[in-house]
């Protein structure tokens, strides 16, 4: 069976996201941890602001679940780029057992599943499970420059510039606020064996780092954070813990077109959505939230055609993160992708409200398509995949 | 009065070629770099054909401005050249016709390579 | 699960399409506009430069293009233009200064070598390859035929 049914509970820590300017805007903005300015960080490239949002993000879900970094027994991580570069750039700021991943956008689930699985099995006490992704540095990689001046087509997804961390552990999560300041997140590499100029150019450019982020509304340390108007408020309230998880397979129904990607990854969503609820005997009506991954507006339809077809009805409250990521007039006609969008919308949004008890017991599944820029010229058509895994939150 | 038609027949022209190149991506979803190269090869066929001179004559830089010019440019260099210097000129010809317009673009490419990055996108 | 052709024909039919007519529009429009922009700079070239012949205008006139092309790109404005104009952005020659400027400034933080200049014909390559192509056959049709 695909289905794994975890004997131990695995409580989820803490969640700590960091977002580009364009997803502070949209509709989880006020969600997030930690939003940029700027998209390049004070960094020379793309890549690198990627790799740094992603090591910050990682220390900042350390922090915020009160551990330190000798606490974490394994990293799961993985991104977008080529042989996931940036993920492997952040990692070697951390003393910890590192897996790289890649399952394209629904890298986050399969982390998520593979850590929950080393906790069960007693390998782990304490696992991160984080991915990243940066729109420049995906529309260089996968598509065209920048800088060119073409069109969308109304088909296309925009990659999510986002990172974020998930701490997943065997003991129960401390319900109370542990507050992550700007330093936690910035001035992590600081090296003691630096000369006085060193330390004081290093200064300066955490000062410069500093003007370019904007903890987000949610975070303790905001100054216009108000305790008690705030759904998102750090104050967790119950325990948030994995219980199954569906493992996908390669579905491809020969759709070729690149830039079509919900086409692609809506039947690999139906696969492992309908094996779910044979193998769990459920269906939709028993969760009071489904939250798919990066399908976007059409892939969203699509998913719902192809349940209805099956004779299964999504229910109302089913949504899709890509499709409800952006607002309308941002301009990004499917919404959003990539492996900062589950992720950022799980961490900022979903576990927040987890923890808030307006969910009690939810599946997120993340899609992903599996292409690579070379794939489609060789006329190959694309897969998709999609991993699943459902919550429950526990009454302290 | 006779420039103002002069130029509606620029607008009209150039803008029906472009009109033409956005049904292609519409209906085909072709990328850029083919629509570049389709046309150009339009160009060439047109002016073989004889029939580039002729729009050129109605709407001047409507049709030169467009990359048709830039293939029509390359076939006419190839066949003055033909005409001139035998059959080394037909292999020289095409490109020393178009010689300035790629020299000016490969070298704004690298200068502004050089002095500029891609700016952060936001729609 | 549904059959494969069934759920083709479902995504062909069912996937949303670019809006024909305001991308009609504007294609038509941004197109004339840069022709226009084109053939003023030819006017301009005849009136100061009486002596040049109508040949030594036009090839001015597209390199001027070329580089106000390149310099929209390098300012970071051409594809907020191409963003709206689609084709009528990209079928002009400055379009294909576009499409040289822009993958030279997106790789020149991987060196000017390697970067900057491999990289500048990405997109343009093929532009440059079939026209010397096109342009050396139909030369070398034409010399057999003289034969």
């Amino acid at each position: 069976m695909r289905t794994i049914f975890f004997k131990k509970p695995i409580y989820v820590k803490s969640g700590f996201t960091i977002v580009g300017p364009k997803e502070a805007d949209g509709n989880f903005g006020d969600c997030f941890d930690v939003c940029l300015k700027d998209d390049l960080w004070c960094e020379k490239s793309y890549e690198k602001c990627e790799s740094k949002m992603h090591r910050d993000a990682i220390t900042g879900a350390i922090c915020k679940a009160g551990l330190k970094k000798q606490d974490i027994d394994f990293m799961l991580a993985g991104d977008l780029i080529n042989e996931c570069a940036p993920t492997a750039l952040a990692a070697r700021n951390f003393p910890t057992a590192f897996f790289g991943l890649y399952n394209a956008c629904s890298t986050f689930t399969e982390a998520v599943l593979l850590g929950s699985c080393l906790i069960d099995g007693g390998f782990a006490q304490n696992v991160t499970c984080s991915t990243s992704s940066h729109y420049s540095s995906a529309e260089r990689q996968y598509r065209y420059p920048l800088e060119l001046g073409n069109q969308r087509p109304p088909t296309a997804q925009w990659t999510v510039t986002g990172a974020g961390c998930t701490v997943l552990s065997s003991e129960k999560p401390v319900l109370a606020n542990f507050q992550v300041y700007e330093d936690d997140i910035i001035a992590i590499d600081k090296n003691l064996n630096i000369d006085e100029k060193t330390l004081e150019k290093y200064k300066k450019s955490i000062e410069k780092q500093k003007k370019v982020i904007n903890l987000g509304k949610s975070n303790i340390n905001s100054a216009n954070f108000d305790k008690t108007n705030n759904d998102y408020g750090n104050n967790p309230k119950y325990y948030v813990k994995i219980v199954t998880g569906t493992v996908g397979k390669v579905v491809d129904l020969g759709i070729d077109d690149e830039s079509n990607m919900g086409a692609a990854m809506a039947p690999a969503a139906f696969e492992t959505l309908t094996t779910f609820f044979e193998d769990t005997k459920t269906s939709p009506n028993d969760y009071d939230g489904i939250f798919t991954g990066d399908l976007g507006r059409f892939g969203k339809q699509t998913l719902e055609y192809l349940m209805q077809k099956e004779g299964i009805t999504m229910p109302k409250y089913y949504l899709d993160c890509g499709a409800s990521y952006y607002e309308p007039e941002q301009k990004t006609f499917q919404g959003g992708s990539g492996a900062g969008c589950v992720n950022t919308a799980f961490n900022g949004y979903i576990l927040k409200n987890l923890q808030q008890g307006k969910y009690k017991k939810i599946i997120v599944l993340a899609t992903g398509a599996l292409l690579n820029k070379d794939t489609p010229l060789q006329k190959e058509t694309i897969p998709g995949i999609a991993h699943l895994f459902s919550i429950e939150t526990e009454e302290p | 009065m006779e420039i103002f038609l002069n130029y509606l027949k620029v607008f009209a022209i150039g803008g029906f070629v472009c009109m033409l190149g956005q049904i292609l991506i519409n209906k085909t979803k072709m990328s850029s770099a083919r629509i570049l190269v389709l046309y150009m090869l339009v160009g060439v066929v047109l002016e073989v054909s004889g029939a580039f001179q002729y729009i050129k004559e109605f709407a001047h830089s409507g049709i030169s401005i467009p990359i048709i010019g830039f293939g029509s440019n390359l076939a006419k260099g190839a066949l003055e050249g033909m005409k001139e210097e035998g059959l080394l000129g037909a292999i020289s010809g095409g490109l020393s016709a178009v010689a300035a317009g790629l020299t000016t673009a490969i070298t704004c490419g690298f200068v502004f390579g050089l002095i500029s990055k891609s700016h952060s996108k936001k729609i | 699960m549904i059959e494969r052709e069934e759920y083709q024909q479902y995504i062909k039919k069912n996937s949303p399409k670019s809006p024909m007519v305001r991308t009609l529009v504007a294609a038509f429009i941004v197109g004339g506009v840069i022709c226009c922009i084109g053939e003023a700079i030819g006017d301009v070239l005849k009136v100061i430069f009486k002596a040049m012949t109508e040949k030594d205008v036009a090839i001015w006139e597209s390199c001027i293009m070329i580089f106000l092309g390149s310099l929209l790109t390098a300012l970071g404005l051409y594809d907020k233009i191409g963003h709206f104009a689609g084709a009528g952005s990209i079928v002009p020659i400055t379009g294909f200064a576009n499409s040289i400027v822009s993958p030279a400034m997106e790789f020149n933080r991987e060196g000017v070598f390697f970067g900057v200049c491999a990289k500048m014909f990405v997109i343009a390559g093929p532009i440059i390859v079939f026209g010397t192509v096109a342009s050396f056959l139909v030369g070398l049709i034409g010399w057999f035929t003289t034969l």
